[in-house]
């Protein structure tokens, strides 16, 4: 297949999919159920083939395509896939599809559920492929309208209130980025070869390599950028519309959103905020790391007082999702040269966030799956009405706890490889925040035990519904196993995703850290020429 | 020396090929051992869960194919590291045995020949012969061996030496633990430039040694529990300790497989830990121990007991791994490496990886470089890194790795039980006996004092007068709790908690090998303890109250006759045999090595001396509450006579391992084989004694200072165990004492220790409540601040709205609406105009021109 | 010899103009208004004709003339349709009856 067209055939394969579920007839529900899934599946397949096409000693972009899209404006129709992208949309088309196969316990307007998930899944790739700031803002913003109807209409009893928040949150979030999207269109015009304003992200990264952007508008792009990721990540003080987002939306929802949504932040950071502000990065790295490291500990504990057991997943999430932040910002410099120092320790961070990301990417759909069927079954999430399921469901039982200790950090597990690549390298950068968030392990030990005691263990279930509790179907399962062999590969062959990685991530250090020399280097000119 | 030839001396005397070949079939004998039980748990666990559908077996009876797929799998690992040890002294040319001569040499018999430390020269001699390559050494050896006198007596005249002038000469003899290691990788797990996550193989004397006792062990407490599990072989198990709501008892289907598939999984990690060859793989085994013994002690996951305990365990051994944590990074960091050694010789594909930890931190005679910079000192590192690797810093501040060895000491004290992390082993024996034999007395207690061992290069005087405080307190606690403790697993579990103190304090004082010693020798005689414990639950149908108990040895003699083995072993004691001299059990043996090296370590720094008398006492107090428990349990008269009664000896496949382990608790330490075996991996540093000024001063004992109080030493513990012993039986077993009469004037304390010094309950207020306080803060934090200001702002733009829209439907709409009005008002008054008359229009027209003319003219007058 | 010159042809003009708004002002029959209608046409006709041959307009003023004559007769057909049509419906031509279009 000719490569150029293997991207965007990914992108769009799930909206001409919606849009052929149009030509079913209202009462086929299954059948239009079937065709989504086969639809995924296709989209998977792709990803796999783009993986198979995909050279990991390369370091830039590969398979690009470029078309002129709105010639006045230079913006291109602009897509191109690399090691840090690539594990992200392997890891989108496989909790898509397996979040559709999830989806057949939705029965609600089913057309509309699944045209709105293969529209979500479009939006999801195009912003991990999209090398035009203008169209990643696109499917930015795409990706936002379908989850609002599926929170909001699909969701429990206060999806309404849960959706807005979403919808509220992650639009301001854009808004933010459109200003710092602007900033660096019209900062552009001064570094580029014609004297034209660009949004190619590509470029705007070179100009940044070279201190196109001088310190001033890099640190306010940086913050601006940053808030807009922040907020999907979801980073202490923008992460309250998760647990409610999380316990509302429904369970195949509720893995999209963990298991590709939050990425969106990470993704944003490490390809666009970090390579155009190499400058406001490392200004603001120390703030990134301790924030990171308040994530970890704050959402751990807010997660051990959660008597919903989604809310209690939600805030995992975002005890997990500090790692990135962590492994992302860990860049020292020498305060004397403003050579960085120990990039090795760096680049062994922000893999560890990647890895971080891809982990969590698994074991929390697999949580929140988890819960889903036990949801499905007896219709509540009270922790404390819980207990002895490992006596009614042994099979699912065995299966949660491996997802679940996944979610601990255990090795051989997928989680474990991200927070303790993350861990290992933040001591160089300070051992204090190091040591904060190695503190992290005790309580994430603390909160999921106590789950797992008062869920799976004990001798009966001591909740409504109690007859309810049958054993998991064969497509129950082939999720949860999925999942949970997915988790133990990861886990014990991290090199899988590390191969794919490395490459980039190296060339990604090395421009941020020539990035931020040349800023400095800059400054330090003008600054002698002003000071006499 | 070694110092001068420090480039890789020590494989001249084995040609390359040859130590190739040697470490290639270690590592996949022994990787096989390891992986063995992994297969056998994937098959157990899933064959168990698939084969309750297909499993045709009448009479719902399942089949213990789980039990003896387990005990292949683990056997088959014993055979292998036996085979392992084959071929590695074959490879490395160690002598295990000690020669006739040595054997005949010493004040004790032949037994603890090996103690002297004697035979371990003769061995160090043997094996720098062999790194000089020339004639002369060897000869020399020999000539010592010839001599009919001990070469100890050689090698004690250089210690004397040393003594005096301490780092002068003492290499002559140091141990060089690497000249008989292998190592390298079988994985990589991730690469980052220089940096390398592996999974390593490092294996030497001692590994080849955890992995005999791991799997010998293991496999007897396999076939034990393949008779103490078998009422989990039914369809329909009966659960009296857990009341549903209806006051029913609990029924569920038995988890023969379930247990084995753990059992397995758990070897698999443990020997996973002792072939580790790098320290962030012993934090992966560490971690999967940590986790199996989770899944164990929880067993019962009904129980709520159980689950509780389960989690209490694995946390409080992450509290210990967040040490090791720190550990790990500031190694990482300053290191660049976690390997512990890197002795592949030059030439062999392992060699470019650069050395290892201990390699870096130590010189070949294994003394730290300090230097002073200007505000502190610095341990300089060896060879870090080879040249095109400069990125790696090339010197730690001292403190620092002060501070990496406490804090890997951290994750020992959680595994360990040690001080103050201790209260989560005795809840753990809320899991089936067989689990509290194998993860809680010989090996997942084991791995901390494993590591401890291993790790030793690595810890500074500093950090070893901290392990030596730790063990000394915690084996202080253990003993003091174990002797109010009345259930029968409770107080072999405080004597696991003691004995591992003793562990860890001879490694604090210097005593290296004598820590190692106690290690094995305690996992024999403690797992043949648990067992038979395991064998009286068994007997008397899970009654585990030895004030329920009594009088049993007319019951189960074999059992019986068994513990007394334990108890003396672990105690202690020794006899005079009249042929062989004074001799004991192989507790004897160590647990004497241990108390002369803190003796002579308190010789050398008289202001530590609670680290001779506390365990010297404990001693005491040991062989007081063991002889305690057996006398409570198999003498005298029945306590309970339902319970006498109904008890029974337990079947074979539960006494054979009984026997065999008996065996070895008696004689696993005679003849000094297990000794030299030991000393062949002890670090470099160890054997002459050091003395430290950096910031505390100590004085490590050398082999000679341990050897020169030996006897006094030896003696001193004897004498405080039969005290003991006598003590108990006046208690006890004749009952001329009553308890109670004693306890009486000391119910405070009594209380006290039956509390096990409040630690639970202090660590409750301290720890638990407050984190579950700060959760809810966190919460409420989100609930009321973080979500308050949301919605807040949300109302403020609700309310906003609504002045927009007042504004908008007075002001804005009003002046357009003004607007139409007036349009409106003037349009209806012009009406009347509009007549329709066609000939009233007519005259507007001409009017209207000819006004216009008018208008014209008078305004724009013609010019 | 001088002929008439333009303020003849103008007087004449006006006179017919004149003429015929009094007469549209005036008559109550429609096909009187009607009449009145042609007379201004026609006095606006003399006009365009006279300033044709004496002002600079030149052949467009004789145009325009024939354009005013055409758009008469147009004009007189549509009326006169008017009418006929009015005087079906209320059997009579009195303009001052026809004031369906009063405000």
């Amino acid at each position: 297949m000719n490569e150029t067209a293997l991207l965007s055939l990914t992108i769009f394969l799930p909206t001409l999919g919606a849009f052929a579920l149009l030509f079913f007839e209202k009462k086929a529900v299954e059948g239009m159920r079937v065709f989504s899934l086969v639809v995924t599946a296709i989209t998977f397949a792709l990803t796999l083939a783009m993986w198979k096409q995909f050279d990991p000693s390369v370091a830039g972009m590969q398979m690009q395509t470029s078309l002129v899209w709105i010639a006045g404006w230079n913006i291109n129709y602009q897509l191109g896939v690399d090691g840090i992208s690539l594990p992200l949309v392997l890891l989108t088309s496989l909790v898509s599809m397996l979040a559709m196969v999830a989806s057949w316990s939705i029965t609600k307007q089913v057309r509309g559920y699944l045209m709105l998930f293969l529209l979500l899944e479009t939006g999801m790739l195009g912003v991990f492929l999209a090398l035009d700031f203008f169209l990643f803002y696109v499917f930015w913003e795409v990706m936002l309208l379908p989850m609002y109807f599926l929170i909001g209409v699909w969701g429990g009893p206060r999806r309404e209130y849960a959706a807005i928040k979403f919808f509220l949150y992650t639009l301001v979030g854009g808004v933010l980025m459109l200003i710092a999207m602007l900033m660096f269109y019209f900062g552009s015009a001064q570094s580029t070869a014609t004297g034209e304003s660009i949004f190619d992200l590509l470029t705007l990264m070179e100009i940044a390599e070279v201190g196109g952007f001088d310190r001033t508008m890099q640190i306010t792009a940086f913050i601006l950028l940053f808030i807009g990721f922040a907020i999907k990540l979801p980073s202490f003080p923008f992460h309250t519309w998760l647990p409610d987002a999380h316990v509302e939306a429904p369970t195949p929802i509720s893995m999209i959103l963990a298991g590709v949504l939050l990425k969106m932040g990470g993704y944003g950071i490490i390809r666009i905020a970090m390579p155009l502000c190499p400058y406001g990065t490392q200004y603001a790295a120390y703030v990134l790391v301790a924030l990171g490291v308040f994530n970890i500990i704050y959402g751990a504990f807010a997660a051990m007082a959660q008597t919903d057991f989604k809310r209690l997943v939600a805030y995992s999430s975002v005890s997990h999702m500090g790692y990135v932040l962590v492994g992302l910002a860990v860049w020292k410099i020498s305060e004397a040269s403003g050579a960085t120092v120990g990039r090795e320790y760096w680049v062994l961070g922000v893999n560890g966030a990647m890895f971080q990301m891809l982990g969590h990417g698994i074991s929390s759909a697999g949580m929140f799956f988890m819960v889903g069927v036990v949801y499905d079954r007896v219709h509540h999430r009270d922790l404390n009405k819980f207990g002895g399921l490992m006596q009614r469901m042994p099979h699912y039982s065995g299966l949660a706890m491996v997802i679940f200790f996944a979610g601990l950090g255990l090795p051989g597990l997928c989680g474990f490889i991200g927070e303790i690549a993350v861990v290992l390298s933040a001591w160089s950068f300070s051992p204090l925040l190091a040591i904060i968030a190695a503190s992290g392990v005790i309580l994430t030990a603390g909160y999921i035990l106590w789950t797992i005691q008062r869920v799976y263990l004990g001798p009966e279930y001591k909740g409504p519904h109690a007859e309810e509790l049958t054993p998991i179907n064969g497509r129950e399962a082939s999720v949860a196993y999925v999942l949970a062999v997915m988790a133990i590969v990861l886990g014990v062959y991290p090199e899988l995703m590390f191969g794919l990685m490395r490459t980039s991530i190296d060339t990604l250090t090395i421009s941020l850290a020539d990035g931020y020399d040349a800023v400095r280097v800059i400054g330090d000119q003008v600054g002698a020429v002003l000071s006499p | 020396m070694c110092g001068e030839t420090a480039v890789k001396p020590r494989f001249t005397h084995m040609p390359l090929e040859q130590y190739i070949y040697t470490g290639t079939v270690l590592k996949w004998l022994l990787g096989l051992a390891w992986l063995l039980p992994l297969v056998g748990f994937a098959i157990e666990i899933f064959g168990g869960a698939w084969g309750k559908r297909l499993d045709p077996v009448a009479g719902g009876r399942k089949l213990r194919l789980a039990g003896y797929l387990a005990v292949f799998c683990i056997g088959t690992g014993f055979l292998l590291s036996l085979t392992a040890l084959v071929v590695w002294k074959g490879g490395t040319g160690v002598a295990l045995m000690p020669t006739a001569e040595a054997v005949s040499h010493g004040d004790h018999a032949a037994p603890d020949g090996g103690e002297h430390g004697s035979d371990d020269h003769a061995v160090d001699h043997g094996e720098h012969a062999g790194h000089d390559g020339s004639g002369d050494k060897p000869q020399q050896a020999t000539e010592g061996d010839a001599r009919g006198q001990s070469p100890a007596a050689e090698a004690h005249g250089h210690g004397e030496a040393d003594a005096h002038q301490e780092g002068g000469g003492h290499e002559a003899h140091a141990n060089d633990p690497y000249a008989a290691a292998f190592s390298g990788t079988y994985y990589e797990l991730a690469r980052f430039g220089n940096l390398r996550l592996t999974i390593d193989y490092y294996i030497d004397g001692l590994t080849v040694l955890m992995f005999c006792m791991v799997t010998l062990i293991a496999t007897c407490i396999h076939i034990f529990a393949i008779g103490y599990m078998s009422d989990e072989l039914t369809e329909d198990y009966e659960d009296h300790f857990v009341h549903l709501s209806g006051g029913r008892h609990f029924h569920r289907p038995g988890r023969f497989y379930r247990f084995f598939a753990f059992m397995s999984l758990f070897c698999f990690s443990m020997l996973g830990l002792v072939i580790a060859g790098n320290i962030f793989q012993v934090f992966v085994f560490w971690e999967l121990v940590g986790i199996c013994s989770y899944l164990l002690i929880g067993f019962y996951v009904e129980r709520h007991s159980a689950s509780t305990a389960a989690n209490k365990a694995f946390i409080m051994n992450r509290v210990g791994d967040f040490g090791f944590l720190i550990g790990l990074m500031i190694l990482w960091t300053y290191f660049g490496t976690f390997q512990f050694a890197n002795v592949s010789p030059a030439g062999s594909p392992d060699a470019a990886n650069g050395p290892g930890l201990f390699q870096m931190v130590r010189d070949s005679r294994g003394d730290l470089q300090v230097e002073e910079t200007a505000d502190e000192q610095v341990v300089m590192l060896q060879g870090s890194g080879s040249a095109d690797d400069t990125s790696s810093p090339r010197s730690i501040p001292y403190w620092l790795l002060v501070a990496a060895g406490v804090g890997i000491f951290g994750g020992c004290i959680g595994k360990s039980a040690q001080f103050p992390l201790q209260p989560w082993l005795p809840d753990a024996m809320e899991g089936p006996t067989p689990v509290s034999a194998l993860v809680h007395s010989a090996t997942m207690v084991a791995a901390g004092v494993y590591l401890a061992g291993r790790f030793y290069p690595m810890f500074t005087p500093e950090v070893l007068l901290v392990i030596a405080y730790v063990g000394c307190i915690t084996l202080f606690i253990g003993a003091t709790i174990a002797i109010v403790a009345t259930d029968i697993k409770r107080v072999l579990a405080y004597s696991t908690i003691s004995q591992l103190g003793y562990m860890m304090l001879a490694l604090g004082v210097g005593g290296w090998a004598a820590g190692i010693y106690h290690l094995i020798t305690h996992a024999f005689f403690k797992s043949l303890m648990f067992l038979c414990s395991g064998s009286v639950i068994h007997g008397c149908h899970h009654e585990q109250e030895m004030t329920r108990m009594g009088g049993l040895y007319k019951k189960m003699p074999i059992t019986c006759g068994a513990m007394l083995v334990g108890v003396v072993a672990i105690s202690g004691l020794a006899f005079w045999i009249p042929l062989a001299g004074l001799t004991g059990l192989s507790g004897f043996y160590s647990k004497d090595a241990i108390v002369a090296s803190s003796l002579a370590f308190m010789a050398g720094n008289p202001n530590h001396f609670l680290l001779f008398l506390v365990p010297l006492v404990t001693a005491g107090i040991t062989a007081f509450y063991m002889f305690r428990l057996w006398f409570m349990t198999f003498a005298g008269q029945p306590r309970d006579q339902h319970v006498y009664d109904h008890a029974h000896e337990s079947p074979r496949v539960m006494t054979t391992p009984l026997i065999i382990l008996s065996v070895f608790a008696v004689g696993c330490a005679w003849f000094g084989v297990l000794e030299n075996w030991i000393l062949t991996s002890e670090p470099a540093h160890v054997a002459a004694g050091l003395t430290s000024a950096y910031h505390v001063l100590l004085t490590m004992p050398s082999h000679h200072a341990i050897h020169a109080m030996h006897h006094t030493a030896g003696t001193a513990a004897l004498i405080a165990a039969v005290t003991g012993a006598l003590l108990s039986a006046v208690f006890y077993w004749k009952g001329l004492v009553d308890p109670e009469s004693v306890r009486k004037p000391f119910a405070g304390v009594h209380h006290f220790l039956v509390e096990k010094w409040e630690f639970d309950n202090l660590y409750d207020v301290m720890f638990v409540r407050p984190v579950h306080v700060v959760a809810s803060w966190c919460t409420a934090f989100d609930k009321y601040v973080l979500d308050g200001i949301l919605h807040l702002l949300s109302r403020l733009t609700v309310a906003t709205s609504a002045w927009d829209r007042k504004f908008d439907e007075t002001v804005v709409d009003g002046l357009v609406n003004l607007l139409g009005n007036t349009t409106y008002g003037v349009g209806r008054s012009l009406q009347v105009v509009q007549t329709g008359r066609l000939r009233q229009y007519v005259m507007f027209i001409v009017v209207g021109v000819l006004g216009l003319f008018v208008l014209l003219i008078m305004f724009f007058p013609r010019a | 010899m001088e002929g008439v010159g333009i303020n003849g042809y103008l007087g004449v003009g006006a006179v017919l103009f004149v003429c015929g708004v009094v007469c549209m002002a005036t008559k109550r029959n429609g096909i009187g208004v009607l009449m009145g209608v042609e007379l201004v046409l026609n006095g606006a006709n003399v006009n365009f004709v006279a300033f044709s041959r004496f002002g600079h307009l030149g052949l467009d003023g004789q145009v325009a003339a024939l354009f005013v004559i055409v758009m008469a007769a147009a004009e007189a057909a549509v009326a006169l349709a008017i009418v006929l049509s009015f005087y079906n419906n209320h059997l009579t031509v009195d303009v001052d009856r026809a004031d369906e279009l009063r405000g």
